[in-house]
């Protein structure tokens, strides 16, 4: 049988497609990386070689094959700033409006879904110290949580390789940071800003609790559902939120395509979604 | 540093969650004027294997779209026998809204809706024929290039007719080329049909 290679022009194709789909850019660095993991679905789906492979899986129709290249390239992957451009949103776009609107002094309360092992919350919390200086005059409360409770764990520990924080600004990685021998570990005072739980987003009686959030991030996790749990996450989200709340899809995942009770927004910086902003 | 506060008496509403409600207050919520009552209650009713009747008959006359779009939600979740006759029993409906709906629901019921598709399929108001096809348009099953070429070969009403050969367009296969070539041999006084055949088998042919 002929060996399988992943060529550079391959490598090129595969990447660019991968990041309009998911929205993960892999480096030039992370070839090993892709080409292994690539090398192992051809074999496994008896393809011949990377272009009957890649054309199968740009048009297989079920995207079953997607579904599968996926869950192995993205193995926790995830990082400090992950889709920066959401939390600029959140700071110069959404928070603003928010607080526009507001008629209460309550918090505003931001839900990180799932947490994975936090980074996406911590970025919030960072983000938030940087770059909104409303955050002297607001309260905000920020809940994070994960069907795996493990990954919780982790979380809470809130300690991370130095790949995790590639993309953090040195002066941020020295501030809110302690390097130690295996990695960095985050702060007490950022970590004691966020709280985790444990949570099953298809639970309908779990989620009765979720309640009353102004933001909820749920970044590139639709993508690993069906249609069918989309739909219910869809729907978690539409109850889980204050009307005229906002929720962050990842980059290539759109609510358009799952329930039309949401209203689109463009904010220069990024799309959203927002629940309508009366009780219909 | 600024503060962003924790609101612990809010989180120990969030950390304990509310125990599940039975049958009776949930029909009970379902009577409620604030939707976002009954959409908690239509959310819970799919815990129900036996809620399918209750769910059909409040989205026949709830006029909330929140809550609409959570009944049907509930009703795929379901997916039992009896929320399909329901859904069928709505596609009946004069509401044209309410028809859409529940096609693009049985849409994602596809092994459920499969083995009702053939009576859908013969059903004697060709509008239920028409409706069975636009189910057809997204339900992930293999066989429905066999049904369609099934409508082609054999309904009697253009409009059907027309409907499953603009479908085959899109998701045909040259096994449907014989039937397709029969279509425009049972209608040949129909232009629309013979121009639709015609780029069907051309789609066909470039795929």
């Amino acid at each position: 049988m002929e060996k399988i290679t992943i060529s550079e022009d391959d490598f090129q194709k595969f990447r660019e497609f991968f990041y309009r789909k998911v929205g993960i850019q892999f480096e030039n660095s992370k070839r090993y990386f892709v080409d292994k993991r690539l090398i192992e679905r051809i074999v496994q789906t008896g393809a011949k070689n990377f272009r009957d492979y890649f054309t199968m899986l740009r048009f297989e129709a079920s995207g079953q094959e997607l579904q599968k290249l996926v869950n192995v390239m993205t193995v926790n992957e995830t990082y400090f700033f992950r889709e920066e451009y959401q939390f600029k949103c959140l700071v110069n776009s959404i928070l603003q409006e928010i607080i526009q609107h507001k008629t209460d002094k309550q918090p505003i309360r931001i839900w990180s879904v799932p947490s994975s092992s936090g980074e996406e919350a911590y970025s919030i919390v960072i983000y938030l110290l940087e770059h909104w200086p409303a955050i002297a005059q607001w309260d905000v409360e920020i809940i994070s949580s994960d069907i795996d409770s493990d990954i919780i764990d982790s979380a809470q520990r809130g300690h991370y390789s130095s790949r995790s924080v590639q993309y953090l600004p040195t002066t941020l990685l020295i501030k809110y940071f302690k390097a130690s021998a295996d990695g960095y570990q985050i702060s007490e005072e950022i970590r004691s800003n966020v709280e985790f739980t444990c949570v099953n987003l298809m639970d309908v009686a779990q989620m009765r609790a979720y309640r009353n959030f102004d933001v909820i991030f749920c970044r590139n996790l639709l993508i690993y559902f069906d249609d069918m749990s989309r739909r219910l996450a869809s729907e978690t989200f539409f109850d889980a939120l204050k009307p005229g709340g906002f929720v962050c899809l990842g980059h290539s995942e759109s609510m358009s395509r799952i329930s039309s009770l949401f209203r689109v927004r463009k904010f220069p910086e990024a799309i959203v979604y927002q629940k309508p902003g009366v009780d219909l | 540093m600024p503060i962003i506060k924790k609101n612990n008496p809010t989180l120990a509403v969030v950390l304990e969650p509310e125990s599940p409600r039975d049958l009776k207050e949930l029909m009970a919520e379902l009577e409620q004027a604030s939707p976002t009552v009954r959409r908690s209650a239509v959310r819970e009713l799919s815990e129900f294997e036996d809620s399918a009747e209750i769910l059909i008959d409040r989205l026949k006359h709830d006029k909330d779209p929140s809550v609409r779009d959570a009944i049907l939600t509930s009703l795929i979740r379901l997916g039992n026998s009896f929320a399909v006759i329901g859904l069928v029993e709505c596609l009946r409906s004069e509401d044209a809204a309410l028809r859409n709906e529940v096609i693009e629901a049985m849409k994602q019921l596809p092994e459920k809706v499969a083995p009702i598709m053939g009576d859908l399929l013969s059903d004697k108001d060709s509008d239920m024929r028409i409706y069975a096809v636009n189910i057809l348009e997204s339900l992930h099953h293999l066989q429905v290039e066999t049904w369609l070429d099934g409508v082609i070969e054999h309904d009697t009403h253009v409009n059907v007719c027309a409907t499953a050969v603009d479908l085959l367009g899109e998701v045909g296969t040259p096994a449907s080329r014989t039937a397709l070539n029969h279509l425009k041999a049972r209608f040949p006084d129909e232009p629309y049909i013979c121009f639709a055949v015609d780029l069907a088998l051309k789609r066909i042919g470039e795929d």
